[in-house]
């Protein structure tokens, strides 16, 4: 009887003793989830990840508006080439809403969508634009070759941090999963995308300029319809 | 025919000679300008333009655009909405983020015009209306008002689908005042204004713009009074400017009732001379040798103890011209009247370092020797003697050293008291260099205490006062190798001797000595012979004022008895004993010190016996009366 009831115990013990770091091994293949109470972890609302992000944007918008009249100063192209026909953006290929009710009637998933597919066009275009101007100069001072490498840097930063809110709005199931992982943003190159080598350094500055805008725009409109209590 | 032909000739003619008064000039219309477009909410712009001339025809402006990368040119869709010579987009025509490429024509029935183009983006043509329902009220903080304006967007900007984003501006003034206070909002619509004037009344009007577009127009201002609370404030300086007044007074009260005292506590009074014996009084009186007899200090200089042994004592012979008798017997006085009201100076005023009595003892060992100044001024160095009995351990010696100006300074007298003064050749091997160098150093201590000669002939003066500066130093520098010596009562002796011996030695050097009326002129007693073959010599007095401890006062000369095969003086007393005091050569036994021997003509100072010898021979010849003329013998070169 006791030596029955020692082996019955024996065997609970080592059940327990097995299933305990099977679940520690369970949860550590998955990321590390953090809530609001949990110690250790820095955990962001996704309002605080919105703010970030906008601000984000704001500045990166900021800075291309700068170049852009710097380069307007420079240059001093006629009026006549600016609405020139033939003057195209590498970024026309992607469908943006042009308007407020075509945004607002635009999915989370599909504004979240464009948005990084905007940002992820721009990454190349900015990085040799930097390079160029960093060695040619151009007649610009290094004031303007920090800002151009300052933009490159925001719009992979702005592109990272739109993917994490996308992913916590995943979590929180604000969003379902059809948005694309950072795995795959590359895809989202357009095909023929390599016509931004054509374009000249003022009109590279003036699509962009709008496109910043774009992204600054949408990611507004995101944060009013999912977390509108925030400054909206 | 001639008429018909003129009248053709006119009628084709005329068309151009009618006047133009009436008639207008037929032009193509002028070329229109677009002044600006706007949109209010970034869904619906306006684009207005200014007309050029209308070539006095009627004309028709029409407005073109086309939009980007796009052939298709649209005309304005709405002329009337916006008003004239303008053209309204609506929603349905607006995009946003696409270039507008606009175009007005003017068109008139001779021809038409184009403007230039322009380009727009409606993203950077946003001016919003101003915004909407702006209230201010009061609101009280802790008792003190501020005021709290709120607004809301304008109605046609959506702000709430994040559409349009917004920041204020509002601006504050008070009324009748011309200048606007700003302050910038942000996104927020709601803000405070702190600082008010009581009973000022406010203009508050509030504005605002998009991120990247042009302010609104101002908004209607709102109107606010402040109520007073002028009088809380006025109670508030009320009480704090009576209380501080209060204070004041108070203060001012305990200033004036403490002023003295504050006086001295800021401001604490310089301190007069302490000269010891200095007497403002005596010096108003002006009675130069008053002055001079009340600086004699009893305890001053320190005696010094010799620790020479084989002193041999040494009498100076003191001449008192007639003169001086009586400024001596006034100085006694002065002395007298001194040395019965006692001293009320302080010890260690106006004394140079090698003058202090206590430096010097501390400086030279333990006190050592009695030493008897041989010109005594009288009764101060007696009582200093006296004086320093009580200090001294082996209470035997007595000093009386002065370090007060004689009072005979003035007219010559000096010789004898720089003798007091000129201690001690240094015990051990001194140099003259040495010496002077001293004397060079302590020059000030000396001239402190001295009284410059009166008169710059007697050069015994100035060479006693030399003597003296050169010899104080020697004095100093005989008390540090004091240690050295083995006894301290000889040394006074030795001291005594030396003092003369050196006096002599540098007054015949400088060869100074001369003249009789420079002799000494005070006579040295002998006090007592203690045990170990000691003279003590003390100043001789007319009167007999005695401090404590000096029994044999006032009594007795000391004679010369006679002088011995070893070159020593042999006194005795008259009074109590007869006892033949010897004065022992000190020199046998310290190196190079000086022996007692009274040497006026010696050339080193250092030099003992021989030089003293014919001397004091001589001088045997003189001191008949036993008494040893310290003036002879220093006038003795010349004779």
């Amino acid at each position: 009887m006791m030596s029955g009831n020692f082996r019955s115990a024996s065997v609970g013990w080592v059940v327990l003793v097995c299933l305990v770091p099977y679940r520690t091994l369970t949860s550590t293949d998955a990321a590390p989830i953090c809530t609001n109470a949990q110690a250790g972890c820095h955990v962001l609302s996704l309002a605080n990840l919105f703010d970030r992000v906008i601000q984000h944007s704001a500045r990166m918008h900021g800075i291309s508006n700068d170049l852009h009249s710097e380069f307007e100063q420079y240059f001093l192209p006629s009026k006549n080439q600016i609405g020139r026909v033939g003057r195209n953006c590498h970024t026309s290929t992607i469908l943006t809403p042009n308007g407020k009710e075509n945004a607002q009637r635009m999915a989370r998933e599909e504004l979240t969508e464009v948005i990084l597919k905007l940002l992820v066009a721009w990454r190349d275009p900015l990085w040799h634009f930097h390079q160029n101007m960093a060695h040619h100069q151009h007649g610009f001072t290094t004031f303007s070759s920090d800002k151009a490498l300052e933009m490159s840097d925001m719009v992979h930063e702005l592109r990272k941090g739109v993917e994490k809110v996308a992913e916590k709005m995943q979590l929180l199931g604000m969003m379902s999963d059809s948005v694309s992982s950072q795995a795959s943003s590359e895809a989202l190159l357009p095909p023929d995308s390599a016509e931004w080598r054509l374009m000249k350094e003022y009109d590279l500055l003036y699509c962009f300029r709008r496109d910043s805008n774009k992204v600054q725009n949408y990611l507004k409109i995101l944060q009013c319809r999912i977390v509108p209590e925030h400054g909206c | 025919m001639m008429t018909n032909v003129w009248e053709a000739v006119v009628l084709l003619l005329l068309p151009f000679l009618a006047p133009n008064a009436e008639g207008t000039q037929y032009s193509p219309p002028g070329k229109p300008a677009l002044t600006r477009c706007r949109s209010p909410e970034k869904e619906t712009f306006t684009c207005w333009w200014e007309p050029g001339s209308d070539g006095g025809l009627s004309t028709t402006y029409a407005l073109y655009y086309r939009k980007e990368n796009s052939e298709t040119v649209y005309e304005c869709p709405d002329y009337h909405t916006a008003g004239e010579n303008s053209c309204f987009f609506n929603k349905n025509d607006t995009s946003i983020w696409v270039n507008y490429n606009i175009t007005v024509v003017a068109t008139n029935a001779l021809g038409s015009s184009f403007s230039d183009p322009v380009d727009i983006d409606v993203v950077y043509i946003v001016k919003p209306n101003p915004p909407e329902e702006l209230n201010v009220t009061i609101m009280e903080d802790k008792g003190w008002p501020y005021l709290r304006v709120s607004w809301k967007p304008p109605q046609k900007a959506d702000t709430r689908s994040g559409w349009i984003t917004l920041i204020y501006e509002l601006r504050v003034k008070l009324e009748g005042e011309d200048d606007w206070e700003m302050h910038l909002a942000g996104q927020q619509k709601m803000f405070n204004i702190f600082s008010l004037r009581s009973g000022g009344s406010y203009h508050v009007q509030v504005r605002c713009k998009p991120d990247h577009g042009f302010w609104s127009e101002w908004s209607s201002a709102d109107y606010i009074k402040v109520p007073d609370y002028f009088h809380r404030e006025k109670s508030m300086w009320i009480l704090i400017t009576v209380f501080s007044t209060f204070i004041f007074l108070i203060f001012m009260c305990f200033l004036h009732m403490n002023s003295n005292s504050l006086k001295y506590y800021i401001l604490p009074p310089i301190p007069g001379p302490k000269i010891k014996g200095f007497d403002k009084q005596l010096l108003k009186n002006g009675k130069s040798d008053e002055i001079f007899c009340a600086l004699v200090v009893p305890d001053f200089p320190p005696t010094t103890s010799s620790k020479c042994e084989n002193l041999m004592v040494e009498y100076l012979e003191v001449y008192v011209s007639e003169e001086q008798e009586l400024i001596l017997e006034e100085s006694k006085e002065l002395h007298n009247s001194l040395k019965c009201e006692g001293s009320t100076s302080d010890n260690d005023s106006g004394r140079g370092s090698c003058d202090s009595h206590t430096l010097l003892m501390d400086k030279c060992g333990e006190a050592k020797g009695d030493e008897r100044q041989t010109d005594g001024e009288g009764h101060p160095m007696e009582m200093e003697a006296q004086m320093h009995q009580r200090d001294w351990k082996e209470g035997t010696l007595s000093s009386a050293y002065q370090d007060i100006v004689s009072p005979d300074m003035s007219s010559g007298r000096v010789k004898t008291w720089p003798s007091v003064f000129s201690p001690l050749h240094q015990c051990g091997s001194t140099s003259l260099n040495q010496m002077n160098s001293l004397a060079m150093a302590k020059q000030h201590c000396l001239s402190d205490n001295l009284s410059p000669p009166g008169s710059a002939s007697s050069f015994l003066p100035q060479s006693g006062r030399s003597t003296t500066e050169t010899h104080r130093p020697n004095y100093c520098e005989f008390y540090s190798s004091d240690k050295q010596l083995s006894s301290p009562k000889p040394q006074a002796q030795t001291h005594r001797k030396l003092q003369a011996h050196s006096d002599i030695n540098i007054s015949h050097k400088q060869a100074g000595l001369q003249s009789p009326a420079l002799r000494p002129t005070e006579y040295v007693e002998v006090q007592r012979v203690n045990k170990e073959d000691m003279v003590l010599l003390q100043p001789v007095e007319s009167g007999c004022v005695c401090g404590d401890g000096c029994p044999q006062v006032c009594q007795d000369y000391s004679k010369v008895k006679g002088l011995n095969s070893d070159n020593m003086l042999l006194l005795h007393r008259d009074v109590m004993e007869g006892e033949e005091v010897r004065s022992h050569c000190e020199k046998q036994e310290t190196n190079g010190c000086i022996t007692s021997h009274i040497t006026p003509a010696t050339q080193k100072p250092t030099d003992c016996i021989p030089t003293v010898t014919p001397i004091v021979q001589k001088e045997m010849g003189l001191a008949v009366s036993g008494y040893v003329d310290t003036a002879a013998m220093l006038t003795l070169p010349t004779h």
